[in-house]
C-alpha cells in the first residue's frame, strides 16, 4: 500500500520572470495540519513560491499536485475553489471597501449562508479591533488592523490550506506576537499553513518545520526545533 | 425665469445621454482601465437596431435595401433588444479586440487601436448594411403620448422626459448594483486590485466580460433614444457623442461612476445655454469648458488620484 499523497506537493518547480530565474528546482511538500514556514533573504523566491501554488505565475518546469492531482492546469479561481488560500504580500485589502465588505467577499466562492456568517463572527473574536470597525473603509485602517483584515479575509474563503507572505510585515513586535500567537492557535484548530517570514525566530517558534531559501533553491530544511537551534542559519538570518 | 428652466430642461436631456455615455466607458475602465474606443459605434449600432425594432425598413441604397422586419414591435420592446443585442455586439468586440491583447499583457495603448478598429469596422458594416443615409424613428413611436409637454413654464418633449426617466433609472439601478449587492462589489474589487480579486476566488474575467455586456447595454439604450429624439444623420452620427462621453468621461474623473453623471450633466447644460443663433458654437463650446475644469481640476471633477493596475 503506497502512502497517501501529501496535501500539497511541490515538486521540481522552475518560474522565470523573463531572464530572471526565480525558482530553480524548488522541492517542497505540506503535509496536513502541519505549520510549515519558508524562510529567506529578500529576492530568495519566497513569495514566487506562493503565486506559482497559487496560479499567478505560470512555471516553466515541475510539477505542483494537491493530494495529488495536478495544480498547474488550474487558474487562480479553481485553486481557491479547492482550498487554497492566499494571503498576499503588502496586505492588499480592498482600501475603497469597508472591512465588512472585504470579509464578505473572503467567503465570494461560499454559499454556506450560515458558515459564512458563523466565520465572521469567529474573525471578529479572533480579531476584535476589526469587529469595532466593521464600517470603516478599509483604507482608513492602521497597517496592523490591516494585516488584520488580510488574514481574517483568507480565513473567510475556510480554507484548508492558508498561505501566508510575511504577515508580520512592518507591525510592532508586541504585535507581531499577537498575530504569530493567532497563527499557532488556527494550526492547533487543525489548519494547515505555509507560512513566508523573514521574522525567523518568530516564524519558528510556531512552526514544526522550515526551509530556507536561496536564490531559489532550498538551502536548508529540518524540524523548526533543530533550525533554530542551526548556526548558520542564525548567522544569515538571526543576526547573532 | 422661464428662459432658466428652458435651459435646465434642454441641458438636462443633452447631459443625460452624455452620462449614459460617460458611464459606458467608465464601466469598462475602472475594470481594465483602458477606454473601448467601439463605444460611439456601439451607440450607433442601438439607433439603427431601435429603428429596425419599430419596424423600420433599410432604404434604397444598403445592402439590405427595402428589408424590415415582419413586425413592428412598440418602442420600449425594440429599444430594449438594441440594448441586448448591443450587449452582445459589445462582448464580441471584448473577445476580438481586448482579450487577446490581455492574454498577452500588451500596452495600454494598443487597445486603442484594436477598439478603434472594431468600431470603424462596426461602422462600416452598418454603412454597408444601411447604407450611408440618415434614418428618422416614426414620429409614432411613443404611441399615445403628446410630441410636447408644457411643465411650469418650460417647453419639453417627450422623448427629452422619457430620456431624462431611463437615464436616471439606469443610473439608480447601476450605482445600486455596484454599492449593494455582491455581484457589485465583485466588480468593484476587480476594479481596485485584480489580483487580489482573484485569490479571494472571483473570476475576474467573467467581471470584464459582465462590465461590456452592461456597457454594450447602455451604448445600446442611449442610441436608440437619441435616434428617436433627433433622428439618425447615418452611419456616423455617434462619433460626435462617442468624443463628447469621452470629454464628460474625463471631466467626471476617470473611473467614477458619479462623476459620469454630474460631467454629462454640466456639459449638457454648457451646450444649453449657448443662445440659439450661435448653435453652430456648441460643441465648441462644451470642448472649452472641458479644457477650462481640466486646467484647474486635471484629476476630473470626482477623481480619485490614479491607481496602479497589475
Ligand atoms: N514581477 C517580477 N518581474 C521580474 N522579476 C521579479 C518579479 N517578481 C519577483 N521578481 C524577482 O524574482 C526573485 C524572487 O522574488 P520574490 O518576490 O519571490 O522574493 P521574496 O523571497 O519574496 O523576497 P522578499 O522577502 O523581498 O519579499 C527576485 O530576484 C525578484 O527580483
Ligand atoms: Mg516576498
Amino acid at each position: 500500500m503506497s502512502p497517501s499523497p501529501p496535501l500539497l506537493q511541490v515538486q521540481g518547480l522552475s518560474v522565470r520572470y523573463g531572464s530572471v530565474l526565480a525558482l530553480d528546482g524548488l522541492d517542497l511538500e505540506v503535509q496536513a495540519g502541519e505549520l510549515v514556514a519558508l524562510l529567506g533573504a529578500n529576492g530568495a523566491g519566497k513569495s514566487t513560491t506562493l503565486r506559482a501554488i497559487s496560479r499567478l505565475v505560470p512555471a516553466s518546469a515541475g510539477g505542483l499536485f494537491w493530494g495529488g492531482r495536478p495544480l498547474l492546469p488550474l487558474r487562480t479561481e479553481q485553486t481557491v475553489k479547492l482550498g487554497i488560500s492566499h494571503c498576499p504580500e503588502g496586505r492588499r485589502v480592498l482600501s475603497r471597501q469597508t472591512v465588512a465588505v472585504n470579509l464578505e467577499l473572503g467567503a465570494w466562492l461560499r454559499h454556506d449562508r450560515a458558515g459564512v456568517s458563523e466565520d465572521l463572527d469567529r474573525c471578529y473574536t479572533l480579531f476584535p479591533r476589526l469587529a469595532e470597525r466593521r464600517r470603516q473603509l478599509a483604507g482608513n485602517l492602521s497597517g496592523g488592523e490591516q494585516q488584520m483584515l488580510a488574514i481574517a479575509r483568507s480565513l473567510m474563503a475556510r480554507p484548508t490550506l492558508l498561505l501566508l507572505d510575511e504577515p508580520s510585515l512592518g507591525l510592532a513586535p508586541r504585535l507581531v506576537e499577537e498575530v504569530m500567537g493567532t497563527l499557532a492557535d488556527l494550526h492547533r484548530s487543525g489548519l494547515t499553513l505555509l507560512l513566508v517570514e523573514q521574522n525567523a525566530e518568530a516564524a519558528l517558534a510556531i512552526a514544526d518545520r522550515g526551509l530556507v531559501l536561496e536564490a531559489g533553491r532550498v538551502v536548508l530544511r529540518g524540524s523548526a526545533a533543530d533550525l533554530r537551534r542551526d548556526s548558520g542559519l542564525r548567522a544569515s538570518y538571526l543576526g547573532s | 425665469m422661464d428662459v432658466l428652466l428652458q435651459i435646465l430642461v434642454n441641458g438636462l436631456s443633452v447631459g443625460a445621454v452624455y452620462a449614459l455615455f460617460a458611464l459606458g466607458y467608465t464601466l469598462v475602465f475602472s475594470v481594465l482601465g483602458v477606454i473601448n474606443f467601439a463605444h460611439g459605434a456601439l451607440f450607433t449600432l442601438g439607433a439603427y437596431l431601435t429603428y429596425l425594432g419599430v419596424g423600420g425598413a433599410v432604404g434604397s441604397n444598403g445592402a439590405l435595401a427595402g428589408w424590415a422586419l415582419p413586425l413592428a414591435l412598440p418602442f420600449p420592446v425594440a429599444l430594449l433588444l438594441a440594448g441586448v443585442g448591443c450587449a452582445g455586439a459589445n462582448l464580441l468586440v471584448e473577445a476580438v479586440a481586448f482579450r487577446p491583447l490581455r492574454r498577452r499583457h500588451a500596452e495600454p495603448l494598443l487597445y486603442l487601436i484594436t477598439s478603434l478598429g472594431a468600431g470603424v469596422v462596426l461602422v462600416n458594416l452598418l454603412q454597408i448594411a444601411f447604407g450611408a443615409e440618415g434614418y428618422a424613428l416614426p414620429a409614432d413611436a411613443l404611441g399615445d403620448l403628446p410630441p410636447m409637454l408644457t411643465l411650469a413654464g418650460a417647453r419639453l418633449r417627450s422623448v427629452q422626459l422619457l430620456l431624462l426617466l431611463v437615464c436616471a433609472a439606469v443610473m439608480t439601478v447601476l450605482t445600486l448594483w455596484l454599492e449593494r449587492s455582491r455581484g457589485g462589489r465583485a466588480l468593484q474589487a476587480v476594479s481596485e486590485d485584480a489580483t487580489t480579486a482573484r485569490l479571494l476566488g472571483i473570476d475576474s474575467d467573467a467581471m470584464v466580460r459582465l462590465s461590456f455586456a452592461l456597457s454594450g447595454l447602455l451604448a445600446g439604450l442611449s442610441g436608440g433614444l437619441v435616434g428617436l429624439s433627433v433622428s439618425i444623420a447615418g452611419p456616423y452620427f455617434g462619433i460626435v457623442y462617442g468624443l463628447k462621453g469621452l470629454g464628460v468621461l474625463v471631466l467626471g474623473g476617470l473611473g467614477s461612476v458619479p462623476g459620469a453623471l454630474l460631467g454629462g450633466l454640466v456639459v449638457g447644460l454648457a451646450e444649453a445655454a449657448v443662445p440659439g443663433d450661435l448653435s453652430g458654437l456648441k460643441d465648441a463650446v462644451a470642448f472649452a469648458f472641458l479644457f477650462a475644469i481640466l486646467l484647474l481640476r486635471p484629476q476630473g471633477l470626482l477623481g480619485r488620484a490614479p491607481i496602479t493596475k497589475v
